[in-house]
């Protein structure tokens, strides 16, 4: 057992649902644990941490600030819950975030160290770096001394750290008490009927709120197995582990659904043990929804959540297939009247499982509350018989595979270029129907190409936030206040699509 | 392989590599077979959409995790060399 065992909401449920499973099988990847064996490896993991990042001389270790910068493993499971036992503070970071992003974090949140693949690690560019300290094969922590004091400081309940998408490339860092992760967690086992026969295949990145709430720590608590995939979540190889290893769940997300469905999908039997298949991120095209039932008997569960309230809905009854199903427990819904079809408005949350707060931009949370701590998600809804169906977005943002961008921050890149007029950043999709970012530039320059605009985006975006499609415009069309009319955009564009097929 | 079978794969690998981009990408750019395909705009979900279509199209499953090098997916040139020499039946 571990020397530093810190007080926690969360390192509580996990010593406790380690030591009630012991014997059964708890996580696989390119190696495979029981409980048993994964206690012994957080209890290690964290007696690591804390020799590698140790207190000062009078033995005083204050709490950490671990950089999670990984993708699935195991070892990402040993250290999130080593963290925990050591009494640090664990934050989720997308395995994708460039050199800015992580730097904004430190700067805001502040970072002791990330963990982090060693080519990554390699690659960051960043002061006070330290040398890499091996943890596995694949994983190294790399220290980073503080070059100045992080500008906020967590709430003392926050065990957890999550993040979206910010403006200007500073993502928004969502602060996570204990109690809020495993109220989550739990009511995701409750909700789902999730059990301990159950074994989890889970695709989306542990930092997503999808893959976070449905597998890291419910799947433990229910006694299961957390499954992962090396390499990429390619259809044959996802439908080959299904088979071998019997996964009741798969947490994945639409754009593998879509190729499941795909001519020369795999078989049907191949997929037999399969219970529950679950989609987040992004919205589900119906037709896929439908043709997976079709061809493997099984409705594909349209999750909805919030990345700050945690999970909302799932549908466990199989007699209905649209919508996204009926408030799990410890989560209330309500619609806000609006303008438009009575009954549909904005979609109001209030759950066990809600964020304390953004930590790097005080009372934005609190100021998306209304006086009943109901959350205004930005979605527009309504409830037909108790199953909440999704309706469009009352905000600006763009949803590209379950990322929340900001067109505003795009158009900052942008209108720092010379010779850029105007420009605006709107959703739009490709051919295979996913959420891309189009953006419409005035030049005022002859001078200006569509190379240059799309190799500043792609120096100083990240990649998810790069425009998809780029095109040139004479004017953009706005409101009396400067607002811009991107329906008359898109008809505008449309028309000239027309007039020039090429 | 022939000329002619050398340009057919390569025009099926570029019709590939723009369907995978959903069409986000310049027919144009991708006539040169040496473009980087990074560069033109294939992102992450492209490439996923690629895989799934080589391994469909030409039989041949790429596990990323046993190559020790990816580079041979950054120009439609380098597909066409890894597809010849690793072709298969079509699944």
């Amino acid at each position: 057992m571990s020397s530093i065992l810190a007080r926690g909401a969360i390192r509580d449920a996990m010593v406790d649902c380690l030591g009630r499973h012991d014997g059964r099988k708890a996580v696989v990847g390119a190696e495979s644990l029981a409980y048993g064996e994964l206690a012994g490896r957080v209890d290690n993991a964290a007696d690591w941490l804390c020799a590698v990042l140790p207190g000062d001389e009078a033995g005083r270790r204050s709490r950490k600030h671990l950089g999670f910068c990984l993708g699935n493993r195991v070892e990402y499971v040993i250290l999130y819950f080593a963290a925990l036992y050591a009494g640090d503070l664990p934050l989720l970071l997308d395995a994708n975030f460039n050199t800015g992003e992580i730097e904004a974090i430190r700067s805001d949140c502040g970072l002791d160290a990330l963990l982090i693949e060693p080519s990554k690690a390699a690659k960051i560019e960043v002061p006070g770096k330290g040398d890499p300290i091996p943890f596995a094969d694949e994983v190294v922590l790399l220290p980073l001394s503080q070059v100045a004091p992080p500008r906020f400081e967590p709430r003392v309940s926050t065990e957890v750290c999550r993040f979206t998408s910010g403006t200007t490339g500073r993502p928004k860092c969502l602060e996570f008490s204990g109690h809020a992760v495993v109220s989550a967690a739990k009511n995701w086992i409750l909700g789902t009927g999730m059990r301990g026969e159950d074994r989890t295949l889970c695709l989306a990145a542990l930092s997503n709120g999808l893959a976070f709430n449905t597998s890291l720590l419910s799947s433990f608590l229910a006694g299961g197995e957390l499954h992962f995939l090396k390499g990429a979540p390619l259809t044959r190889p996802v439908a080959r582990r299904i088979e071998e290893l019997g996964i009741t769940r798969l947490v994945a997300f639409p754009t593998l659904y879509r190729n499941f469905v795909a001519p020369g999908g795999p078989d049907r039997a191949a997929m037999a043990s399969l219970e529950h298949a679950i989609s987040a991120g992004a919205p589900l095209w119906p037709d896929v929804r439908e043709e997976f039932r079709v061809r493997y008997g099984l409705d594909i569960s349209d999750y909805y959540g919030i990345a700050e309230t945690g999970p909302c809905t799932f549908e466990r009854d199989a007699r209905h297939h649209s919508g996204l199903g009926v408030p799990l427990p410890g989560a209330e819904i309500r619609i806000a009247p609006g303008p438009g079809d009575p009954g549909t408005g904005e979609i109001l949350v209030r759950t066990a499982s809600m964020a304390s707060g953004y930590l790097n931009h005080p009372g934005l949370f609190e100021g998306r509350l209304d006086a009943d701590g109901f959350y205004h998600s930005g979605d527009r809804g309504r409830l037909v018989d108790g199953r909440l169906h999704l309706v469009g977005r009352t905000e600006d943002h763009i949803n590209v595979a379950g990322r929340k961008i900001d067109p505003t921050e795009v158009v900052a890149v942008v209108s720092a270029l010379p010779g850029v007029a105007d420009a605006v950043a709107f959703p739009d999709e490709d051919l295979n129907r996913e959420v891309l970012v189009h953006l419409a530039v005035v030049a005022g320059s002859a001078d200006l190409t569509r190379a240059a605009v799309a190799e500043a985006c792609r120096s100083r975006l990240a990649p998810y936030k790069v425009p998809g499609r780029i095109s040139f415009v004479p004017e953009i069309p706005r409101t009396g206040i400067g607002k811009p009319r991107i329906a008359v955009l898109r008809e505008q564009l449309k028309a000239s699509r027309k007039e020039s097929p090429s | 392989m022939s000329e002619d079978d050398l340009s057919a794969m390569k025009k099926r690998v570029a019709r590939l590599v723009y369907i995978a981009a959903g069409g986000k990408i310049d027919e144009k750019d991708l006539e040169r077979p040496d473009t980087d395909l990074r560069e033109i705009g294939l992102d992450s979900l492209g490439y996923l959409n690629l895989l799934e279509g080589l391994e469909r199209t030409f039989g041949v499953s790429i596990d990323l995790d046993q190559e020790e090098d990816h580079s041979f997916l950054h120009t439609i040139d380098n597909i066409v060399c890894y597809v010849t020499a690793h072709r298969g039946a079509p699944a």
